[in-house]
This record gives C-alpha cells, sequence and structure tokens, in this order.
C-alpha cells in the first residue's frame, strides 16, 4: 500500500478548504456571541439584586458543567419540537458560543475583580454615573487584561468545531472522513486536517501571547 | 512463519490492530483459515446498524450478517465470533489494518469497494426506500424526485445513497450527512430535511424499534444511474488475497442457500424471500 498519494491530497484539498471555511466561520462567530454573551454574564453577576445573580448563576452553571455534544444535540434535535428550528451551522454557532461564554464570564469576572479597588474609589469620589463608571474606567481596564485568556478560548473553540459534525455542519474533520468513507483512504485527508489545524492554531496562539506582552501590565 | 504467529496471539487478546501482519499481501491464496481454526475465534467487523449487525440490548452480537457468519465459521471450524464494533465507513479500512479478519455488516458489493475488499457472494438483495413525513407532502419516491422538487435529504454517514443521489444530481448542499440512521430519523422529526433515504430494510426496522410518529415509509425502488439498475445486495468483506478463506465460505454460504437454511437464519431479521439473491460478487464488482 502506497503511504502517501499526491494526486489524491489534491483531489481532496477542495472539499476539505470548504470544510475549513466552515470551521472557520463557526469559530469566528462563535468567538464574537461568546465574548458578547459572556461580558453579560460577568455584569450580571455582580447585579444588585440576588434574584438576577441567582438565576443568572444557575443558568451559567448548568452550561459550564454539561457537555458541549449534549447541548448541541439538544439544540438541533429538541429545539425544533418547540418550533425553534435554525440552520445546522446557526445551530452550532449559537451552541458553541452559548457554552464558552460560561468559561469567558468567568475570565471577565477575574478581569473586573482585578481592576484595583482604587478605581472604583476615585469614579465614586468623582461622582461619576454608573453607566460610565463601567464604560470608561472599569471594563477598558478589565478586558485589556484579559484579552489572552480570551484568545485561549478562541484557539479550544477551534479545535471543538469538529463536534459539530454530530450536527450535520460539514466541518473540516467531517469532510475528510467523507472523503475517506468514499474512497477507503484516510491518511491524506486526516493528515491534511491536522495540518490545517496546526498552520492555524500555532499562529493564532503567537499572536495572542505578542498581545499578552503589548497589553501587559 | 514467526509474523503469522503473533498475529494470532495478539488476535486472540484482542489486540489485532498491533499485528503488523500485511495479508493484503498474500499471494498464494493466504493462510487465514489455517490461523482462524487454530485459534477458534474469528472476529467481525460490524458497524451497529439493525438488522445487518449491531449489539442487542443484553450486549449480545446479533443480526443477519453475525449469525450467517457465525454457521458458516462453526462449519468451516471456527466456533467463536468476537464483534469488533466499528462506524461504516471505517469498515473497510479497519479491515485492511487487521483491526478484524472479515467484514460482515451486510456490506454492498461495489466496483469501488471490490477494488479495496474480496468479496464473498451475496446473502441478501434489498431495495432503496424513503423515510418521508406523514402524508408523503412532497410526493418523494425515487432520488429523481428529490432531485426534481429540489427537496432536502438526509443520510447516515458513508452510505452508497450519497452516491445515488449525486447521480441523480442532488447538490451536496441540500444531503445531510448524520452519523447513524437513528439520528437521521431523528432529524426527519425535528423537520430538519424532507426525506432521510437507506434501504427499505433498515428503515423499516428502524420505524418499528422506535416510538416515532407522523413519519412513514415509501414504496421501495432500484436507483438506476445511468441507465443502470443499482442493486443493493451485500456480502462478505475480506482481506484481499484471502481467496482461500473467501471460496471455503463462499460453498459454505452456497449450501446454505440451496438448502434454503439461508432464509430460515436471516428470516428472524425482517428478511423475505423478496431478500433473497441469485446475484453473484463477480457480477456486482463488474457493477
Amino acid at each position: 500500500m502506497r503511504t502517501w498519494d499526491w494526486s489524491y491530497t489534491g483531489h481532496v484539498m477542495p472539499d476539505l478548504l470548504r470544510g475549513l471555511l466552515v470551521t472557520v466561520e463557526a469559530t469566528a462567530l462563535g468567538s464574537l456571541l461568546a465574548f458578547a454573551l459572556g461580558l453579560v454574564w460577568a455584569l450580571a453577576f455582580r447585579a444588585p439584586t440576588r434574584w438576577v445573580r441567582w438565576p443568572v448563576r444557575a443558568v451559567v452553571e448548568f452550561v459550564r458543567n454539561t457537555p458541549l455534544l449534549v447541548q448541541l444535540f439538544f439544540l438541533f434535535y429538541v429545539l425544533p419540537s418547540a418550533g425553534l428550528t435554525f440552520s445546522p451551522l446557526a445551530t452550532g454557532v449559537f451552541g458553541l458560543g452559548l457554552h464558552y461564554s460560561t468559561y469567558t464570564a468567568e475570565v471577565y469576572r477575574a478581569g473586573i475583580d482585578g481592576v484595583p479597588p482604587g478605581q472604583w474609589e476615585a469614579a465614586t469620589a468623582l461622582s461619576l454615573p454608573r453607566r460610565r463608571v463601567w464604560i470608561a474606567v472599569i471594563l477598558p481596564q478589565a478586558i485589556r487584561r484579559v484579552v489572552p485568556a480570551l484568545g485561549n478560548y478562541v484557539i479550544a473553540m477551534f479545535k471543538d468545531t469538529p463536534m459539530l459534525a454530530a450536527i450535520t455542519v460539514l466541518d473540516m474533520l467531517k469532510q475528510a472522513e467523507e472523503a475517506g468513507a468514499e474512497s477507503f483512504r484516510y491518511t491524506e485527508p486526516i493528515t491534511v486536517v491536522g495540518l490545517l489545524f496546526v498552520l492555524i492554531a500555532y499562529p493564532t496562539s503567537l499572536l495572542m501571547r505578542a498581545l499578552e506582552r503589548r497589553l501587559g501590565t | 512463519m514467526l509474523a503469522a504467529a503473533a498475529g494470532a496471539g495478539a488476535g486472540m487478546l484482542g489486540l489485532g490492530a498491533c499485528a503488523r501482519v500485511d495479508t493484503a499481501q498474500a499471494t498464494d491464496g493466504g493462510n487465514l483459515l489455517q490461523r482462524l481454526r487454530k485459534q477458534g475465534t474469528v472476529r467481525l467487523g460490524i458497524a451497529g446498524e439493525i438488522p445487518y449487525a449491531y449489539i442487542d440490548r443484553n450486549g449480545h452480537l446479533t443480526g443477519e450478517a453475525p449469525t450467517v457468519a457465525g454457521e458458516i465459521f462453526k462449519r468451516l471450524g471456527v466456533p467463536r465470533v468476537q464483534p469488533v464494533p466499528i462506524d461504516f465507513g471505517s469498515l473497510i479500512p479497519g479491515l485492511r489494518s487487521d483491526q478484524f479478519d472479515v467484514i460482515a455488516a451486510g456490506m454492498f458489493i461495489n466496483p469501488t469497494r471490490c477494488q479495496q475488499v474480496l468479496f464473498s457472494d451475496p446473502d441478501y438483495q434489498v431495495q432503496e426506500a424513503l423515510l418521508v413525513p406523514q402524508g408523503n407532502p412532497k410526493k418523494l419516491r425515487t432520488f429523481d424526485d428529490i432531485a426534481r422538487t429540489k427537496a432536502t435529504m438526509g443520510v447516515a454517514t458513508g452510505g452508497v445513497e450519497i452516491g445515488y443521489a449525486k447521480a441523480s444530481g442532488v447538490p451536496t448542499a441540500r444531503i445531510d450527512i448524520f452519523n447513524d440512521p437513528l439520528s437521521g430519523l431523528e432529524g426527519l422529526q425535528a423537520g430538519r430535511m424532507d426525506c432521510f433515504t437507506g434501504t427499505s430494510l433498515t428503515l423499516r426496522q428502524l420505524l418499528a424499534t422506535g416510538h416515532h410518529h407522523g413519519i412513514e415509509l415509501t414504496e421501495p425502488f432500484v436507483p438506476v444511474v445511468g441507465g443502470k439498475k443499482q442493486y443493493g445486495a451485500g456480502g462478505y468483506g475480506f482481506r484481499p488475497g484471502e481467496t482461500r478463506l473467501r471460496d471455503a465460505f463462499d460453498g459454505q454460504l452456497h449450501a446454505l442457500r440451496s438448502s434454503g437454511e439461508l432464509l430460515r437464519l436471516i428470516r428472524p431479521f425482517g428478511f423475505t424471500t423478496t431478500e433473497t439473491t441469485t446475484l453473484t460478487a463477480k457480477e456486482l464488482c463488474r457493477g
């Protein structure tokens, strides 16, 4: 058995690149959602009333402590029976974003807790309105120190996208499996997929490290 | 034959994947049957598909293919079978990398697969069918209907239906690939696509085992690709080169066929006289 067939590799490349596009798309949109929702959770953790704090805490803990795969199955197969049907990719993006938002929420929380108390006191002394305290004083400092940690979750999410295959999203790995199932040759497509993952994840992690140095306090 | 002995030992421990015996290179017809007789166990690759080959609720290996293969191997002097469950798309690579000895998953015999696997003659023949919502709102019956009405379809990963559908002009964008038939049925129930395709046998059993309402099975049909009828006839896959084992297996299979015992063996799994066949692997490999 030949070990590597270049012409076959070329033959499966278009499908794999199409899969890569889906993978990147899911990661990018999922990240945006995770960043936005995570911030909402983090702010809700600090809400003045426990009627907000406790339910949000409960939801976040529930999502964070159940497997992403189970959540995807639920969103894909169960929600439609309640009349909510989204495309596989939209379901996947929502699943990824929601799941990772429960992690980014903790990251934001750490960032907010890390803002020196003096900043809060100064803002109070200047009697800034609450909105302005958050937007102009606290969040810029908090987010700055958590960018590298958020970046890590983007990479983690990127590597979790093959799970979307369970809900019929043709991501990179699923494309490779289908190509293999058709031709019975898995070596080339799976290897290429592995390389593509490294090719994207490694530079991203280097970028994160650079950001960390730049934004470091 | 140090390599062969090591292979047999590893096989007995269920560590076949570690054995480095490339029997695909055998040129003299192979000696796998002797080795299997010596160890008394044959490893069957199965894909967990009802009714072809699956593990039942009590954890026992059952299904049409393991039952027939078990009977034939018993007659060949190999009393025990050991299942190796794997997903359908990995059956052929798994066989070739020696993770098991025979594919006993009711695998269809077709020209592409014949290039990778040595097939026995088929022991059954089935047609394709569609699962559709009650009343069949889009009036789907064949792959051509799906292509013409721009309907969306679901299929289990690695299934022959993907090829049939594409050949009939269904674009990949309208084909949802599910990990197994059950998720496909769930997807159909959730209204994710217009139909789910599979063999009439798989789909009939799928409906019989679950509690599914509002889903019906269409009339079975033989798909036509490029003017040629595509017979779905399944047999047992052996590593290329193992012709001796395959021939011995075929001999017993023909005996079962002509004595009518084959039908008796597979009837409990929903097979009837319409599913019996006289096709040969040779014809099917020609396409």
